[in-house]
């Protein structure tokens, strides 16, 4: 009886980090290609129930379920070395193949549309678990399935499953330079509030930090989506460790965000991975060093982060869940705690007791690493509101000029009025206020009768 | 060489050997003779005298600086004219030379004492040579033929002083007793016995103790002059002290008791005892054989004292060890006489290393045994491993080890994992003192590990196959080296073999994880899902709950979690039940995991080592609950956070909760992180870095598990001598309780909320012309709102109670002793010192 994890990936960046995503995954716990546990994947301690299903004694299938308004990606996937590990029961792909035009409004009433058939698949993952804890969302807030279906699909899944926890990983748009898609900003904030209403937890991605990442780390001048996506999948896979490899805590993902999400509204959690070796990606820079104390530091570095945050001096952390994985000796992690208490590497919040959790995780026994020890931080960070910042800033610009805003009209949202847009900007507006907030010890008379605050 | 009165002498030749009268040759031969013997020619028989003086230097000395420097004395001698009697000169010398040589200064001062010599030669110290003490030049021992014995001194026609002495004593009539009667008398005494003259007599002193001396009884031979006195004083100690002994030995002989290193220092005193009797004999006879001579034929008072004089250190000492062996017994024994070889005296020090050599090897038989085969040998208590208390009340019947052992273990009954500590005890009083304790340790351990492979781990093959293979190497005393490296290699290959059994074939390590994984709640999928399908149950009230639902439920846990694959025989182990429990008491209070193990793993893992493991489960388990509330409570009001945000109005209230919830949950989380982490974590480090060394013995192993143990319930339990720190556990406990109060009130407000929202939803539905059934019975506003802030006012008073505990009990441990639990206050507190800072500001 697990505590089961759903994932639904959706739209073009969606699948493509899912498909790397499971793909670490069976290496991680032996799984082939096509689904059979390799011969020598017989050293016991993973629990593969959490991610996977098995059909029969031999197959193991991913609870995945795969959704795309046009068929490309997908049929990628279907047609590569991972396809017959899919379960083709779990896999939508728009008949029209028109996809959503990268509209959000588009993409949200193509949910509409296709109701009936996305929920038919998360109603029998959801009958097929035990105990089902969460369902995990692969999404990005730019484009236009990503973000519409996406945000269509989070608010049926508070609705169907309101006790179910809905964690999301979802990938941020480069808003330093231009993209390609002008209409980001709309996007991006119609689905930000989906994302406060309807998810637990949010992983904020950057497609800017994992650039430069690439970049830094890995000496890549322009890295693929490929590349990209396996820094992602590190990532990923090592938030889940503790899930899939159980010890003495951490063994349910309410028990991680509880830790670190203490009031509603801020749960959009940013992630560190150190080090990124070879193995995870293409010519990777080689760090030698790698006790639990640098590993540790490192992680607080932002250049280490995986979203690109501007911090002031107010910002602090609200939480931090360091996840080690490795060879590590537990007087390391006390020796390495005090260090960084000491030397103030980290800044809490004024209004409670805060510090940084370590857990320290199994590593998988299949997939050889040339570093003794790995982590990953999940931090909840006050700065991650200039990222909110920049999306309001970009989204007030246009709206200014109220460019683009025909062709959102044609939907069924904006028919009747603009009313979503000055809604959704009304919310993020009041998670960046709430954040601020939290800097200060004030907090907690947060949302007293009389603050502005609070719809 | 004709001489003027040849002639006359040729007459009184012929008159006395008619034969010769005719035959000149035989007369002149006869003339040649008479004119020799009369000596008259002084200048020839100077040169004969001085040739013979030559010879017996020569013979003396072996070299020829000696003759040289006779001859040189000689030729001055010869030159000398104020001298008229040459001759009477060098015969005066000649035959003091023949008397006085073996005291001369010469050999004296060149020559080492006798007695060291003839020690040096062995176990038997007798020389049979009575001439001994006289002719101490080693040059000459052995060489019957040496010097010539002393002739009586010539009696000729005047008298020595001491003889005319004598006459003088006995015209005034007092004579000295003869000396034959003294020697006589010596001789007894020598041997304990009262003489003629001299008898032991038994006084009782003023402190009442028997004390025996001697006196000496007025006879009619004479009188016995002072020094003589002395000397039989000085005689009669060795008969003392030789009937002293005797007397212990025949005593002790009868007595059963009597051990077996005490047997043999009886044998080693026989033995010594009959040597003595030797000399005895061999001075009597000679007493005897020289009675006939007037001064005892050269065998006086003094040169008997002499002779004895060697015996007399030996009696002394071996009276000292009678003396001990009558307080001491076996290895104290040992340890007594041991103490003599270390004295400065060689003749001491070689004395009683010969008798421990003789005494200690029942000792080292015992030893062996002991070693090699694990079967204590040792009929009379003796060695300094002795079979436990308890078995120590199985009556007398110590001997025949071998056939007890086994029902020793019966005896043991129910405790038979108290075997290894209790079979047998260390003794280190009995310890010889020529081990050091730390190798009579291991001794003891190496057959304490031999006999509980054999008896408890039921190797007994090895341990034959063992001892056979060791018994060709012989423990003796005067192989110490020897022994300590037996003693080290047997160790070693014994723990080796029992650490082997303990981690190969009982799977100890197996047993010490599985108890890490379920006392000590390190598996969390199983111990998650065990409290998620219980939690209903233990709710209740512990009377309600039955013991065949706990397995049922633990069973399903195991299958459901990674539990499933450990092996089978730890499963079988695994129990769950509830503890005694008193009136009103839930499920929650008596509800425990239980790991049962089997002799001989039982010996590592003892019942109080179980005990404290439950300890341990009980808290974990409860930290545990905790945090599972915490974050099925944070789930609700989280997941549960658009339905709270339309009550505007508790907006506020909600946000105070979800605070307090998340300081809860990081004080939880934090204190169980630490638990597992710095604590067990640390501890299991330790631990296993022990088993992997392979090191030292079972001892070893279970005090690494006890520290192992007792440092995690230290810690985990908070524990502190300190004063106003004691109960540091039970704040803990109430803080564990106030939680889960506040999560009931929490609970509370959560269905007043989704009430309240679902008014409102109905209102807005009226307001919009819907009409939605309820489910949900309409309360009167009023009731609702007092229930309202009676719920918040709980809410409130546990949340306060929280803070305050959590704020004392981290001020509390950040002065605590224990630099760990030290660290946990700065985990609880977190990186921004919150709990301080705001006490600071609440006393301020």
């Amino acid at each position: 009886m697990p505590r089961e994890i759903i994932t639904v990936q959706i739209g073009q960046c969606g699948n493509q980090m899912g498909s790397v995503f499971w793909q670490r995954l069976c290496a991680e716990h032996g799984i082939s290609k096509d689904g059979t546990l390799e011969e020598w994947a017989t050293e016991g301690g993973d629990r593969k129930d959490v991610f996977f299903y098995q059909a029969d004694d031999e197959h193991y299938i991913p609870r995945a379920i795969l959704m795309d308004l046009e068929p490309r990606v997908i049929n990628n996937i279907l047609t590569g070395p991972y396809a017959s590990l899919y379960n083709p029961e779990n896999v939508y792909t728009s008949k029209d193949g028109g996809g959503a035009g990268n509209n959000w409004a588009q993409g949200h009433q193509a949910g509409e549309k296709i109701y009936e058939d996305i929920f038919e698949m998360m109603d029998r993952e959801a009958e097929g678990s035990d105990s089902l804890e969460a369902f995990m969302v692969m999404h990005s807030i730019a484009g236009g399935t990503g973000s519409g279906l996406g945000s269509f699909v989070l608010e049926r899944l508070n609705d169907k499953y309101p006790k179910k926890l809905v964690q999301t990983y979802s990938v941020f748009p480069n808003n330093e330079e231009l993209s390609d898609v002008v209409v980001q900003p709309y996007n991006s904030i119609l689905t930000l509030k989906r994302l406060v209403n309807h998810a637990d937890s949010v992983v904020v991605l950057d497609n800017a930090a994992l650039t430069r990442i690439a970049g830094d780390r890995l000496n890549v001048q322009f890295p693929s989506y490929d590349q990209t996506n396996q820094i992602v999948s590190t990532v990923m896979s090592a938030s889940t460790t503790t899930l899939r490899y159980p010890g003495y805590m951490n063994n349910d993902l309410v028990g991680i965000i509880a830790s670190l999400i203490p009031t509603p509204r801020c749960h959009f959690l940013m992630s560190s991975y150190t080090p990124f070796t070879s193995e995870n990606v293409d010519k990777a820079k080689s760090i030698r060093k790698t006790t639990v104390l640098d590993v540790m530091r490192r992680l607080l570095q932002p250049k280490n982060r995986l979203v690109s945050t501007v911090s002031n001096k107010d910002s602090c952390y609200i939480s931090i869940l360091n996840i080690i994985q490795g060879d590590v000796d537990p007087t390391d992690v006390h020796h390495s705690l005090l260090r960084i208490r000491e030397r103030q590497l980290a800044n809490f919040i004024p209004w409670g007791p805060a510090s940084i959790q370590v857990a320290l995780a199994r590593k998988s026994p299949y997939v050889s690493s040339s570093h003794r020890v790995s982590g990953l931080m999940l931090a909840n960070h006050t700065s991650i509101a200039s990222l909110f910042r920049r999306t309001l800033d970009q989204y007030d610009r246009l709206r200014k000029r109220n460019a683009f805003l025909e062709q959102y009209k044609k939907f069924k949202t904006f028919e009747n009025g603009l009313e979503e847009f000055d809604d959704s900007r009304a919310v993020v507006d009041e998670l960046v206020q709430e954040y601020k907030a939290c800097e200060s010890a004030d907090y907690i008379s947060y949302g007293a009768p009389g603050d502005a605050a609070g719809p | 060489m004709p001489a003027p009165d040849t002639s006359q002498l040729k007459t009184l030749i012929h008159q006395i050997t008619p034969a010769s009268a005719g035959n000149t040759s035989l007369t002149r031969e006869l003339v040649d003779h008479a004119h020799y013997l009369g000596g008259t020619n002084q200048a020839e028989d100077l040169a004969d005298l001085a040739n013979l003086m030559q010879r017996h230097v020569m013979q003396t000395s072996g070299s020829s600086t000696p003759s040289l420097r006779l001859n040189n004395l000689l030729s001055r001698l010869y030159d000398q004219t104020a001298l008229s009697r040459k001759y009477a000169i060098l015969s005066f010398l000649y035959t003091l030379s023949q008397q006085s040589h073996p005291t001369s200064s010469y050999s004296t001062i060149s020559n080492p004492p006798a007695g060291t010599a003839r020690r040096r030669n062995g176990p038997s110290p007798f020389n049979p040579s009575l001439d001994a003490p006289f002719s101490a030049s080693s040059g000459h021992r052995g060489a019957n033929g040496g010097p010539a014995r002393p002739e009586p001194p010539v009696e000729g026609g005047m008298k020595s002083k001491a003889a005319l002495l004598r006459a003088y004593r006995e015209r005034i009539g007092k004579p000295h007793v003869p000396m034959t009667v003294l020697l006589r008398d010596a001789i007894y005494l020598l041997q304990g016995i009262s003489g003629h003259c001299v008898q032991f007599v038994s006084v009782t002193t003023d402190t009442m103790e028997k004390e025996e001396r001697i006196e000496f009884v007025a006879i009619k031979e004479g009188f016995i002059p002072p020094p003589t006195r002395v000397l039989l004083h000085q005689l009669s100690e060795l008969g003392h002290l030789h009937s002293l002994i005797a007397s212990f030995l025949d005593e002790r002989s009868l007595s059963p008791t009597v051990g077996l290193v005490e047997q043999s220092l009886h044998h080693e005193l026989r033995f010594q005892l009959t040597e003595y009797h030797k000399l005895i004999a061999l001075l009597e006879s000679h007493a005897s054989r020289s009675k006939a001579g007037e001064d005892g034929g050269g065998l006086t008072l003094m040169r008997l004292e002499a002779w004895v004089g060697e015996w007399k250190l030996r009696l002394r000492l071996m009276s000292v060890f009678v003396e001990g062996s009558k307080n001491a017994h076996g290895g104290k024994l040992i340890s007594l006489i041991h103490l003599h070889t270390k004295n400065g005296d060689p003749f001491i020090r070689d004395f009683s290393t010969q008798i421990l050599e003789q005494v200690s090897k029942p000792f080292f038989t015992s030893l062996q045994a002991w070693l090699f085969a694990g079967s204590l040998s040792d009929p009379f208590g003796e060695f300094f491993v002795a079979p436990g208390k308890r078995s120590g009340n199985l009556g007398d019947r110590p001997e025949r080890e071998d056939a007890d052992a086994d029902e020793i273990d019966a005896d043991f009954g129910g405790d038979i994992h108290r075997t290894w500590q209790e079979k047998w005890m260390f003794r280190a009083e009995m310890m010889p003192s020529f081990l050091d304790e730390a190798f009579g340790r291991k001794v003891y351990s190496t057959g304490k590990s031999l006999n509980f492979i054999r008896y408890n781990c039921h190797d007994a093959e090895w341990v034959t196959k063992q001892a056979s293979a060791s018994t060709s190497k012989s423990l003796k005393y005067s192989d110490i080296a020897g022994l300590e490296k037996s003693i080290d290699l047997a160790y070693k290959v014994a723990s080796q073999r029992l650490f082997e059994a303990f981690l190969v074939k009982y799977r100890l390590v197996d047993h010490l994880q599985a108890l890490k994984a379920y006392l000590l709640c390190g598996y969390g999928d199983f111990h998650d899902l065990l409290m998620d399908s219980l939690s209903a149950l233990l709710a209740k009230p512990a009377n309600a709950l039955y013991r065949h639902t706990l397995t049922t439920r633990l069973l399903d846990a195991i299958r459901g979690s990674n539990a499933q694959y450990d092996p089978p025989d730890v499963l079988r182990r695994l129990d769950a039940r509830m503890m005694e429990y008193s009136h009103g008491e839930i499920g929650w209070d008596v509800f425990t995991l239980e790991y049962k193990v089997d002799p001989p793993i039982d010996t590592v893992i003892d019942p109080d080592g179980i005990n404290n493991y439950l300890k341990l489960f009980n808290h974990l388990w409860k930290m545990r609950r905790v945090e599972g509330s915490l974050g099925a409570a944070w789930g609700r009001v989280t997941s549960g956070a658009r339905s709270v945000s339309r009550v505007a109005d508790l907006q506020k209230d909600w946000h105070q909760v979800r605070l307090v919830m998340a300081e809860m949950i990081h004080f939880v989380r934090q204190m169980h992180a630490w638990c597992h982490r710095e604590v067990i974590g640390a501890a299991w480090k330790d631990l296993t870095e022990f088993i992997h060394k392979k090191e030292g013995d079972l001892d070893g192993l279970i005090e690494a598990h006890n520290e192992y143990l007792s440092r995690m319930v230290r810690k985990i339990t908070l524990q502190d001598s300190k004063r106003g720190h004691e109960n540091n556990l039970a704040t803990v406990r109430e803080i564990f309780e106030t939680i889960l109060q506040f999560l009931d009130s929490t609970d509370d407000f959560w269905r007043y909320t989704t009430h309240a929202a679902h008014i409102r939803d109905r209102e807005r539905d009226n307001v919009r012309g819907v009409y939605t059934a309820l489910s949900l019975n309409t309360r009167d506003p009023q009731v609702s709102e007092e229930a309202l802030s009676g719920i918040l006012s709980r809410t409130k008073e546990f949340s306060g109670k929280f803070s305050h505990l959590a704020g004392d009990l981290v001020i509390s441990l950040s002065s605590h002793s224990d630099l760990d639990i030290r660290f946990l206050a700065v985990s609880l507190t977190g990186f921004s010192t919150f709990y301080p800072g705001r006490r600071d500001s609440s006393r301020g």
